[in-house]
């Protein structure tokens, strides 16, 4: 080889090859040391401290330890076998861990922000800080969308450029907002502290984030902006929704009914959300290939075709988020079976939210299956990813609204 | 002329149809909108319910195909049978040409074949060497595993990565029929029950519902609860539920430990989960308020679930119910929800001759309104039975104090006496009563209340049309604790086939089997080298790889002419 390779650009060495292979694991390892506290630790898992049990000396010694093991084991397993420091695993899911991080430093900093504790009461918590980073969240979600559709339009590198870090704000803002919201429920008193994951204003939130990271993270690897416009709307419908709810004051931090404290909760909830924030994604792709094809068949002189990704590729973009999304719907769904294990006494129980879990994961099981097979084309398969969110909408939402059964923590009280 | 199919061919053929993707795709769209029905019409309602909301006909129909309890009906069940010999069929066929598969790894091509590859790139070169392409195309796919074949004079280099990609698809597919088998095995071999322990007292039986009919079972072993309590957050919403238990197997006491919502107790493989609380035979103390004028307040002692009967005027008292907190929304329709704690409440059945029966939950407290006015004693009041029905009756007196039935009494005595011409008669009244009851100068405090209470009792109570009005005076509270027993023998095997289902789901959708070969044809003047691709999966980073391969290699290749 000669010497013209380039000065590696800091991305580069961020992301790729060993420090990401080196991050990755004592980000795996922290986690790991965090679950070994909570299972095994002195006090173990207390519902009520949770997060302060992770932020305190112990939660330190316990992640730290975590996170120096999974060095020392990445350096010894990259030794033996170089191709590890190459991993797209540790690629592509360090910057996903290295956001989460920088979410953690931001809702420390906005902690700072919080009234005074005498100021802080039950009763009104209007005051809080976490409902300002909401509303700006809320208002930049909106802003991102509007800009994404306006780059359907006029395709100007700035617009577009502007519409992809909005977005990326606004999952930040919406990702500290619910950190700060989970230190927030402990400002009133120790015993109502609980992970922000408890009824639908908080997932919601969670939702728009999810939703939007895992747009970006497709729009990143594959350039498919147009995508966004389709996406992000939807994430601005739901925004709608949770101003609505905030309206109704339903966004007021209470405490968690008995059934809710476990610790499963918190892998449950928001593992699920990948799957339907994967999902609304997918549905995103199918509604832009609908587009798309639209303008083709009306012979495709719209100056927009320049922008949007090939129906092929919109096509792989629906598979592709459904692909993040199925695995996770199903593990989120074990998960559920397993507390419901633990809370209720048996795994199942035909539950409505369980049942319409079922048929969520059997409607995209079998969009998987239509796309291998022969006779299914790209148009109907756009259709059923759309149709499939809508199953999914309402398995997230419908159920709590009309049906009645275990899951009633979701109500509209 | 197609020719007769024999018998064992339509068998082959019906099995391999049973094993087809088209199938597969139908087979889960039905389950998914069978399972809808389920979800729309309550399961396992009171069948009286059913047919009052459905009327005869449709109650009847819906009743035939079991949609009262339908996942557990036959046709349910049979779609989940075929779905399991539709597995099983695609298995059967599937596995041992995949294995074969993953362990032959042909690396010559066919040159008919090869023109269908969707990656496919060409170079003409002169001056290199072969052993030498082959390096830089070892070189460029680390972690990549490779075989090498020469046949009539082409050299085939062939590179795969993922190839256990169809353990994913295996796993997957296994997994859902080792999670069906231990759903079945729980279902057979397995229950699930509850039971309710009053506290102090034991119990072995649980008690479940089958269709439409209560089954019991009985445990090998007693459950005796020490103590049931209920802890609150601050802000009155209850935190915690917890009892205390006891496991007794034959005489001997075993194990004891609390049990809270998510963290049961395990013994014997049963499970035993804190589930719900009720109460269990609270000791109740009566204050009868004798309406007859004669000032009496009499006691009668008895508890929950039992009656009490008054042998001179025959009324009777059933209680029902007892409750220590009754959490209820004290705001006006429209108005911000605003929830108070009303205290203690018994609710009983009054009966008497000559007597409507009604239900009454009485409280034992008096009603104290946002401002802190004391609104005197209260109950509700159903004249159906019905919780629904339940009717605010304020009895204008707060009954705790003794005082105030006294004042009522001397007040009501005054009355009978003045001159009702009179325009103040009510005042000359209470005036006198007042004397009467405090001594003469004397009031009581919040004087205006009292007056304003005493008014209004003298319409309340004298239109209550029985002999005495019970009230809550004193209570002793036992809780039971509602406990559900399951104990599943397939449970682990259902965690097993989960896990086989997630790992199998993560290798078939994230390791994808890619294939690339360097197929070198020595050609009169030089080589005629070929690079080609194929993946079973996700073709958008594919496209990438495949594409960044060849420049790299034509880089690689060039340098090395
Ligand atoms: C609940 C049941 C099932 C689940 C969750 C499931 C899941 C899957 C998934 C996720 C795929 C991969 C699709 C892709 O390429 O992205 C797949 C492929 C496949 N499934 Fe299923 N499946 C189920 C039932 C069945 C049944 C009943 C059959 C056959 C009758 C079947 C036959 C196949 C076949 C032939 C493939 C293609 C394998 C390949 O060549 O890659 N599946 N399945």
């Amino acid at each position: 080889m000669t010497a013209t390779i380039a000065e590696p650009e800091l991305s580069t060495l961020l992301y790729q090859g060993r420090w990401a292979w080196l991050r990755f694991n004592a980000y795996i390892g922290a986690m790991l040391g965090i679950a070994g506290m909570a299972m095994f630790g002195v006090g173990a898992y207390e519902e009520n401290a949770f997060l302060y049990q992770i932020l305190s000396m112990k939660g330190v010694m316990w992640g730290g330890t975590g996170a120096l093991a999974g060095c020392g084991l990445a350096v010894v397993a990259s030794t033996m076998k170089p191709v590890l420091l190459d991993a797209k695993m540790a690629r592509n899911i360090t910057p996903w861990l290295d956001g989460f991080v920088l979410m953690v430093i931001l809702a420390a900093i906005w902690a700072l922000f919080e009234p005074a504790q005498s100021q802080i009461t039950y009763e009104d918590q209007s005051n809080l800080f976490a409902g300002r980073i909401i509303m700006a969240m809320n208002v930049i979600f909106i802003f991102s969308a509007v800009s994404y559709i306006a780059y359907l339009f006029a395709p100007e590198s700035f617009i577009g450029r502007l519409a992809t870090w909005t977005a990326y704000t606004g999952v930040f803002l919406g990702g500290s907002a619910l950190l700060l919201r989970w230190h927030e429920s402990y400002l009133f008193d120790m015993e109502i502290g609980h992970a922000p994951v408890s009824n639908l204003y908080e997932v919601f939130i969670l939702l728009f984030c999810i939703t939007a990271a895992v747009y970006l993270a497709l729009e990143k690897r594959y350039e498919a902006k147009a995508m966004g416009a389709f996406v992000l709307s939807l994430v601005s419908a739901g925004v709608f929704f949770g101003i609505w709810l905030d309206s109704v004051g339903q966004s007021d931090i209470k405490p968690l009914v008995p059934a809710l404290q476990s610790y499963w909760m918190k892998i449950h909830v928001p593992m699920n959300f990948v799957g339907y924030g994967s999902f609304a994604v997918a549905c995103g792709a199918g509604m832009a290939y609908l587009v798309r094809h639209r303008l083709e068949a009306a012979g495709g002189t719209s100056k927009m075709l320049a922008i949007f990704p090939s129906l092929d590729q919109l096509d792989q973009l629906a598979y592709k988020a459904v692909a993040i999304g199925f695995p996770a719907f199903t593990l989120a769904t074990i998960l559920g079976a397993a507390w419901a294990a633990e809370a209720w006494g048996g795994y199942w129980s035909w539950d409505p939210k369980e049942t319409w879990a079922l048929i969520v994961w059997l409607i995209y099981g079998a969009y998987l299956h239509a796309r291998v097979s022969h006779g299914w084309h790209g148009k109907a398969l756009a259709w059923w990813a759309v149709a499939g969110f809508l199953i999914t909408v309402f398995c997230f939402l419908g159920v709590n609204m009309y049906l009645s059964g275990l899951h009633s923590y979701g109500r509209l009280s | 002329m197609p020719r007769m199919q024999t018998f064992p061919d339509l068998l082959k053929s019906l099995w391999q149809r049973i094993g087809s993707m088209s199938l597969a795709i139908i087979l889960l769209v039905v389950l998914a909108i069978a399972s809808v029905i389920g979800t729309v019409l309550l399961q396992n309602q009171n069948q009286a319910d059913y047919l009052q909301q459905f009327g005869p006909l449709w109650y009847w129909v819906f009743r035939s195909l079991g949609l009262f309890d339908m996942y557990q009906t036959w046709w349910f069940m049979s779609i989940l049978g075929f779905l399991m010999v539709s597995l099983t069929s695609c298995l059967w066929r599937n596995v041992p040409k995949m294995l074969k598969d993953m362990r032959t790894r042909k690396a010559a091509v066919a040159e008919k074949s090869l023109k269908h590859f969707k990656y496919l790139h060409d170079w003409q070169m002169q001056d290199v060497d072969a052993d030498q392409l082959q390096q830089s195309f070892r070189q460029r796919l680390q972690g990549w595993e490779f075989r090498q074949v020469e046949q009539d004079g082409v050299q085939y280099l062939r590179a795969d990565k993922g190839r256990w990609n169809k353990w994913g698809y295996i796993l997957v597919h296994s997994a859902i029929l080792v999670v069906l088998v231990g759903g079945w095995i729980g279902s057979e071999y397995g229950f699930r029950g509850n039971m309710a322990v009053p506290e102090g007292s034991s119990e072995h039986e649980i008690s479940f519902l089958q269709g439409t009919e209560t089954g019991h079972l009985s445990m090998p072993f007693e459950v005796r609860c020490n103590s049931f309590s209920i802890d609150f957050f601050p802000t009155g919403a209850p935190k915690e539920f917890l009892s205390n238990l006891t496991i007794i197997d034959h005489g001997k006491e075993v194990l004891t430990s609390d049990i809270i919502v998510n963290e049961p107790l395990y013994y014997k493989g049963v499970r035993i989960y804190q589930s719900s609380f009720g109460d269990g035979g609270s000791d109740i103390t009566f204050k009868m308020f004798h309406m007859d004028g004669s000032e009496t307040i009499t006691t009668a002692k008895t508890k929950v679930y039992q009656s009490w009967k008054d042998e001179k005027t025959g009324l009777s008292i059933k209680v029902t119910d007892f409750k220590p907190y009754n959490v209820e929304n004290m705001a006006n329709p429209g108005e911000v929800i605003d929830f108070q704690d009303l205290g203690p409440a018994v609710v009983y059945e009054l009966r008497g001759p000559d007597l409507k029966p009604v239900k009454i939950k009485a409280f034992m407290n008096p009603f104290i309104d946002p401002k802190g006015k004391n609104q005197g004693s209260f109950m509700m009041v159903s004249l159906t039975g019905d919780k629904a029905d339940y009717k605010p009756v304020s009895l204008g007196l707060d009954l705790t104090n003794p005082v105030e039935w006294k004042l009522f009494h001397a007040f009501m005595r005054q009355l009978a006496i003045v001159d009702k011409a009179s325009k103040d008669a009510n005042l000359t009244a209470f005036k006198t009563a007042m004397k009467e009851v405090f001594g003469a100068g004397k009031r009581p405090e919040r004087m205006q209340d009292v007056a304003m209470r005493t008014l209004q009792a003298v319409n309340m109570l004298s239109a209550l049309p029985w002999p005495m009005l019970p009230m809550l005076g004193d209570f002793e509270q036992h809780y039971y604790t509602g406990l559900q027993l399951a104990m599943d023998p397939g449970m682990n095997v259902v965690w097993f086939g989960s896990a086989m289902l997630v790992i199998g789901l993560c290798i078939m959708l994230y390791m994808p089997h890619r294939k690339l070969w360097l197929i070198i044809h020595p050609e009169s003047k030089g080589l005629h080298i070929t690079l080609a691709g194929m993946t079973n999966r996700n073709h958008l980073i594919f496209d990438q790889v495949f594409n960044d391969m060849f420049t790299q290699l034509d880089q690689d290749f060039r340098q090395n002419t």
